[in-house]
């Protein structure tokens, strides 16, 4: 690399800097020794920042551990205890509003075990089962009472009638008395 | 883990021989603070006893240890960095006090010229400020700077290229304070 003008300053700087600082070199001797001895040097057992830490950390597992443990609703397990079990899904049970167990949930509710020992993911999905079930009785109930708005349209007097076929014995007279009043008159 | 004591005694003796130029090294990763940089040595030459820095063949044992140095300095910098934050509030004032009459009495030390140089070195980014650092003072190669510094000698030129022109800039502008003009030496030929 060859130097050249401002370079050779560069340079020439860099090295006043250089003796400048060969000056204020601290000898190897010393240095070295003090490595050594910081190296013999009985390193403490542990670290008091860690230690903190550590135990920080252990105290917020054992509080969520105990908070999950008593957070958990006590009455989901008895709701799930009074479902009745489904035999079949391709028959189900469909019930009119009176026998929809309405009251069911609430006294459920009422009875509380002491202790549920019940996994929570399965009493919850035991509750929402009834909730489910309550639900499509109601739907079914709604579905059975609906009516078409133009079923009255199909209803008319002479239902009666197209309904009572005549009998075979019956005189023409009586017969008339089958066709509608209009047809009758006419004929007169 | 600590190395063979045989293996320590040779070793030492090449650290002795390249003592002077670590510092200066050393000096330049901790932006002149002589304190920090005995320090920074002094970890250095403890992870070399206690076998953590093991020095394998790989490239010239100069290069070597000044890479071990730079690696110790930007940790012991990142740590200081960490524990001055931690204590900043009651260091903040003494700080204050002490650093100014450090810094007259260091400055009428050196010449002017020396001091401006030192504060342009100081403006310059980190990586530029090493590639100068390890060619002029140290008298590496580019290729050895880029190992020491960790990049390719392709990035490594360019720090150097780099933080060269914006010394010279720097000088330039300060030589036109004092009425002297020697940026324009570099090339008297042009018009």
């Amino acid at each position: 690399m060859e130097i050249i003008g401002d370079d050779k300053k560069i340079r020439a700087l860099f090295s006043e800097a250089k003796l400048a600082d060969a000056q204020a070199t601290p000898s190897f001797t010393s240095q070295w020794n003090r490595a050594q001895s910081r190296a013999l040097r009985p390193r403490r057992a542990f670290k008091l920042s860690l230690a903190a830490v550590t135990a920080l950390l252990v105290c917020a597992l054992i509080s969520l551990a105990l908070w999950s443990q008593y957070s958990q609703p006590r009455g989901t397990h008895s709701v799930f205890a009074n479902v009745p079990a489904r035999t079949s899904l391709a028959s189900p049970v469909v019930k009119t509003p009176d026998e929809v167990p309405t009251n069911r949930v609430q006294t459920a509710t009422v009875h509380r075990p002491s202790r549920s020992r019940v996994p929570r993911s399965t009493a919850q999905s035991g509750a929402l089962t009834v909730a489910s079930n309550g639900k499509a009785a109601k739907e079914a109930t709604n579905i059975d009472n609906w009516q078409s708005p133009t079923a009255t349209l199909l209803t008319s007097q002479t239902d009666g009638l197209f309904k009572s076929l005549p009998q075979l014995n019956e005189n023409a007279n009586e017969l008339k008395s089958f066709l509608p009043g209009r047809a009758n008159e006419k004929e007169k | 883990m600590k190395i063979d004591p045989m293996e320590i005694a040779d070793f030492r003796t090449e650290l002795e021989r390249l003592h002077g130029a670590s510092f200066g090294w050393a000096l330049s990763c901790c932006r002149r603070d002589a304190t920090e940089a005995e320090e920074v040595l002094q970890t250095v030459y403890l992870k070399i006893f206690e076998g953590k820095a093991r020095y394998r063949g790989e490239s010239s044992l100069k290069t070597w240890l000044f890479a071990v140095i730079r690696k110790t300095a930007a940790t012991e910098y990142r740590r200081r960095l960490l524990r001055s934050l931690r204590l900043a509030a009651d260091t903040s004032e003494a700080n204050d006090l002490a650093a100014p009459f450090e810094n007259q009495t260091a400055s009428f030390e050196r010449s002017e010229v020396q001091t401006h140089f030192q504060g342009a070195l100081k403006t310059l980014p980190r990586r530029q400020r090493e590639a100068l650092h390890l060619v002029f003072y140290e008298d590496l190669s580019l290729r050895e700077a880029a190992d020491v510094m960790g990049v390719s000698i392709g990035s490594a030129r360019q720090h150097y290229e780099r933080g060269k022109k914006k010394l010279r800039e720097s000088l330039t502008r300060m030589e036109m304070g004092y009425g002297n003009n020697w940026g324009r030496q570099e090339n008297p030929s042009a018009v």
